[in-house]
């Protein structure tokens, strides 16, 4: 985790949502060590501690070994090439849009702490986090869960699903076999079941409310992250 | 509940102000019909048992009255008496219609069937027939062991496998396995292990009962039966994860019934148990249970290969369906695997393929029939366990009775709860108390252990097996059977969400399968959807275009969901008759967009050009006329509508079409040319995938009801007609050729919702 953050004074490592705050080793003089690649951004030290409480301490070391064997230029960081060298990515339909929910706003490069963080949302929800009163909301709670699936729809962030934003989706998980005005009579069926306020798009909370009577926790859960 | 009703799509009226009317005299009539019907059935019993055999060999023996064998004069028999020649097929038919007018009976009178459930009812109608035929001291006719498990059996339990909620059950494998497997085999120890202890008890009288018999017993009475719990399951609307966990353990562990039952009988003839049998029993369940996986996947496969031709023989596709499921579970029980799991895979297996291929016709007929058949197989088995339970040799023994009952559900509480601690770790949405309880208490003996008591060898103890089997039986069918619902309410368990089925929850659920997908393959973890991804793709590239017909085997999952769910609604709006009365049938969704969008009614009328408004006009006439003249011929094998019916619904139809026509006109400004051309007996109009099906019971609508531009629901059904013009307007600019070729594409996509084609039509098209 250091080295993987390097630029920091501090690395806060939470183990179990417990911090334990610890000093990097002071750097060797430039001439002997590698130069630090850049990061991405620093840690906000005043990160939320419910926020941040990511996996546990035994998934740290499976993420992180996965972490360094995708990232082939041993940098720190991962870049799209990194996620694109994942063969069944590319034949998801939805693999682009994946690798770029990654990424935070035109950025190049994702660090440790962003891969995890994205992970972080897909971790089963566990019986004590739903009775715990946090000051936030957990990341894998089911609201924010269904916000990152939203995410994925609304690109261009208008917290809308548009038509056309349904219709790339739509044509993304078809192929290229079936025509345009078909893929358009669906896509206008699925606005009209949602749409409640007659905007013509699907909004963050008509979308939580179709998805009422699925299991989100349960399908958008990874045991792996447990 | 009434399974048929149940089934029946919502547009068809339950008829219920019939039954209101008729209440006051509906439980006298019924109890006459019973009455009637007992004392024929008593009659036949009788009748049987006073026949010799001889008396049927003779050859058209009539009854001595009338012939004279005698006397040399010969009188024709004008009227002759000869039962013996029906009497089988005549007393099924009554035992049948018994059943079924009991289920019938229960239904007119709700007071009742909303405390108890049917299977008690059911189960006391049949003590009550078969007291009476005690009382007249005539043989019964018994639940034996043949009967149950190849003919009243199979329909229940392929009615269960063919309709299973595959994702559901595929989620909740694990569990599932390790209840039925696990907890089927630590009851039967358990319960034969404390049975055998009870009867070392001094006084009790039952010294002579051996420990393997006493396994055996165990192993009898610990399974969980499929038919009780799907009768009492059904009527309470429990959620969907509870249902599948207790009817998906019920289902799986009959394997593991077959197998310790073989196991344990084997080692009571025998007598010893070495090391070696145990390791042999192990593989042996293995090979019972993958085997008959195995065997129901072959027939599946080749049931879905056989619907692919059957695009010319529509009326015989649903006997297809069946046939293969009956013969996958009579393979299987020939080689003493499990058949009811080769059933249930072979109800999976087969399900989307024949789907994909058969009509919609064949569809509504093998949903019909499975449900059909499964409610009379069920109503039987419950009236014959009455019956039989009056009939049999029965020796009660207090100490072992009561044992055995209090033993059944002290194990079966005490598996649930340490099962559900294990397998709590491994799961994502962990079982509450709640679910454990429910889980217990649903945990519903039936017939199916009946009748392998009755499958024991004749020895003294097995009466008293049966007895207690028995006793349990009835204990878990009417204690808790009759308890459950009210606990339910209770506790306030989840119930089933109704609600209809939504294009946006399809769309979503594959989206997030495919993101789930995605991010395993980050993690590099090889989890749930990442196997589930590459079966998905393997059917894909290679099983459907082997096994569905024509161009559906590259259509998109979610086209054909949409395409169904687009059918169902133009049905329904069909059958309804008028855009004035559409508002009820829609969804409340769309109710609610009604009002909202009067505003955004503007979107969806668009503009098109002359052009394309002729060119739609021109192609609604051709397809018309082009089905008129394909529905003339007649065949027996076709099921159309007999040629009287044709002229009534000629003029009905007729007045159909004006009303079609000026639906369109709201959104054509071409003037329709007001030449009619022939009218035609059904039209079945699809543009792209769309079906709009003219059914004989759409009342036909006069001149008078003119729809005001219609709620968003028409607009978008005939939007949806309107791009395929754009599309073949297009087409015009190109070649000439092509658009013929379009057009000769119409009726091939029209052959599609025609679910009986003639054979003409198939002469004139390639497909």
């Amino acid at each position: 985790l250091a080295k993987s953050c390097p630029g920091q004074e501090t690395v806060t490592l939470y183990l179990r949502g417990v911090a334990l705050r610890g000093r990097r080793p002071r750097p060797a003089p430039p001439s002997t060590s590698p130069p630090p690649a850049s990061t991405s951004h620093p840690i906000k030290q005043e990160d939320n501690l419910t926020e941040t409480r990511l996996v546990s301490h035994s998934q740290i070391t499976r993420l992180y070994s996965r972490f360094t064997s995708l990232d082939k230029g041993e940098n720190g960081t991962l870049s799209r090439e990194d996620f694109q060298r994942i063969p069944e990515l590319a034949i998801n339909p939805l693999g682009d849009r994946i690798i770029n929910a990654f990424f935070p706003e035109g950025e190049d490069q994702v660090n440790f702490r962003g891969f995890m963080r994205i992970l972080a949302h897909f971790r089963p929800i566990e019986d004590n986090e739903k009775k715990s009163v946090a000051v936030s909301e957990p990341l894998n709670s089911r609201t924010n869960k269904l916000l990152f699936a939203f995410r994925l729809y609304d690109l261009d962030r208008d917290d809308k699903i548009s038509r056309e934003e349904l219709l790339q989706v739509l044509r993304m998980m078809v192929g290229v076999n079936i025509s345009d005005d078909q893929l358009g009579s669906i896509a206008d069926r699925t606005i009209q079941e949602a749409d409640t306020n007659g905007d013509n798009s699907i909004s963050f909370n008509e979308f939580i409310k179709v998805l009422e009577k699925v299991d989100v926790e349960q399908k958008m859960s990874i045991r792996f992250l447990h | 509940k009434c399974a048929l009703l149940r089934c029946a799509p919502r547009s068809l009226p339950v008829p219920s102000s019939s039954s209101s009317s008729s209440e006051l005299s509906a439980p006298l009539t019924g109890m006459l019909c019973v009455l009637v019907l007992v004392c024929v059935s008593v009659a036949s019993a009788s009748r049987d048992v006073g026949n010799n055999e001889t008396r049927r060999d003779a050859a058209g023996e009539e009854s001595p009255h009338l012939t004279n064998s005698t006397s040399r004069e010969k009188v024709f028999p004008v009227l002759a008496l000869n039962y013996d020649h029906v009497r089988k097929p005549f007393e099924i038919a009554l035992w049948i219609l018994l059943a079924l007018l009991m289920k019938l009976g229960f239904h007119i009178i709700p007071r009742v069937s909303n405390v108890v459930p049917e299977s008690c009812l059911l189960i006391g109608v049949g003590l009550l027939v078969g007291g009476i035929i005690r009382a007249i001291r005539e043989e019964a006719p018994v639940l034996d062991t043949k009967l149950f498990f190849l003919y009243l059996l199979p329909p229940i339990i392929l009615d269960a496998g063919y309709f299973l909620p595959i994702r559901a059950f595929t989620e909740n494998m694990g569990t599932i396995l390790v209840f039925a497997v696990v907890g089927t085999l630590w009851n039967a120890f358990f319960i034969g292990g404390m049975i055998y202890g009870v009867c070392q008890i001094e006084g009790a009288q039952l010294a002579s009962v051996d420990l393997l018999s006493c396994m055996l017993f165990g192993t009898i009475v610990s399974a969980v039966d499929p038919v009780a719990v799907l009768a009492v399951f059904e009527e309470i609307h429990i959620n969907e994860l509870l249902y599948i966990l207790v009817f998906g353990e019920s289902l799986l562990n009959d394997a593991v019934t077959v197998v310790l039952y073989h196991l344990f009988e084997e080692f009571c003839h025998a007598g010893t148990v070495t090391v070696v049998d145990i390791l042999l029993g192990v593989v042996c369940f293995f090979v019972v249970s993958l085997g008959g996986i195995l065997v129901g996947a072959i027939y599946g496969l080749l049931g879905a290969f056989t619907s692919r031709f059957t695009s010319h023989t529509r009326v015989i596709e649903p006997l297809f369906v069946f046939l293969y499921s009956y013969m996958a579970y009579l393979s299987a029980e020939v080689f003493h695997l499990s058949g009811i799991m080769s059933l249930i895979a072979c109800g999976v297996i087969m399900r989307p393929y024949v789907e994909a291929n058969v009509s919609h016709k064949s569809y509504t007929t093998i949903k019909y029939f499975m449900k059909m058949w499964s409610s009379v197989s069920e109503t039987l088995i419950f009236i014959f366990l009455g019956v039989s339970t009056v009939a049999g040799p029965h020796a009660w023994n207090w100490t072992f009775v009561v044992f055995t009952v209090v033993l059944c559900l002290v194990s079966r509480v005490l598996g649930v709860i340490g099962l559900t601690f294990i397998i709590n770790k491994f799961r994502i949405v962990k079982l509450t108390k709640k679910d454990q309880f429910i889980m217990a208490y649903g945990g519903l003996r039936g017939a199916i252990a009946f009748s392998l008591g009755f499958l024991l060898t004749e020895n003294e103890t097995k009466s008293m097996f049966l007895t207690a089997i028995i006793t349990v039986i009835f204990f878990t069918v009417f204690v808790q059977g009759m308890t459950i619902r009210p606990l339910v309410e209770l506790l306030a368990v989840k119930r089933k969400k109704e609600g209809k089925e939504s294009i946006n929850e399809e769309i979503h659920t594959q989206f997030l399968d495919h993101l789930l997908t995605g991010i395993e393959d980050v993690c590099g973890h090889y989890g749930h959807h990442h196997w589930k991804d590459k079966l998905n793709r393997f059917n894909k590239t290679y099983v459907k275009k082997w096994l569905i017909a024509g161009d559906r085997s590259s259509e998109p999952q979610l086209i054909s969901f949409y395409n169904k769910m687009e059918m169902k609604q133009a049905m329904m709006l069909a059958e309804s008759g008028s855009a004035g009365r559409l508002p009820a049938l829609m969804s409340t969704v769309s109710m609610q967009n009604i009002q909202l969008k009067q505003s955004a009614r503007g979107r969806a009328i668009p503009s098109i050009s002359k052009s394309r408004e002729q060119e739609i006009r021109k192609i609604l006439r051709g397809n018309l006329q082009n089905t008129r003249q394909r529905l003339r011929s007649y065949s027996r094998h076709d099921l159309f509508m007999d040629p009287f019916e044709d002229n009534v619904s000629e003029v009905r139809f007729r007045k159909q079409r004006v009303e079609m026509e000026r639906r369109m006109s709201h959104y054509l400004t071409v003037p329709a040319n007001r030449q009619e051309p022939p009218a035609v007996r059904k039209v079945c109009f699809e543009p792209e995938h769309r079906v709009y099906t003219y059914d004989d019971s759409e009342s036909p609508r006069g001149p008078a009801a003119r729809p005001r531009p219609g709620p968003p629901e028409t607009v978008g059904l005939l939007k949806e007609t309107l791009p395929r013009p754009n599309q073949s307007g297009e087409c015009r600019t190109k070649a000439r050729e092509e658009q013929e070729a379009q057009e000769e594409q119409d009726p091939l996509k029209l052959s599609r919702c025609l679910s009986d084609p003639g054979p003409n039509k198939e002469d004139d098209l390639s497909r």
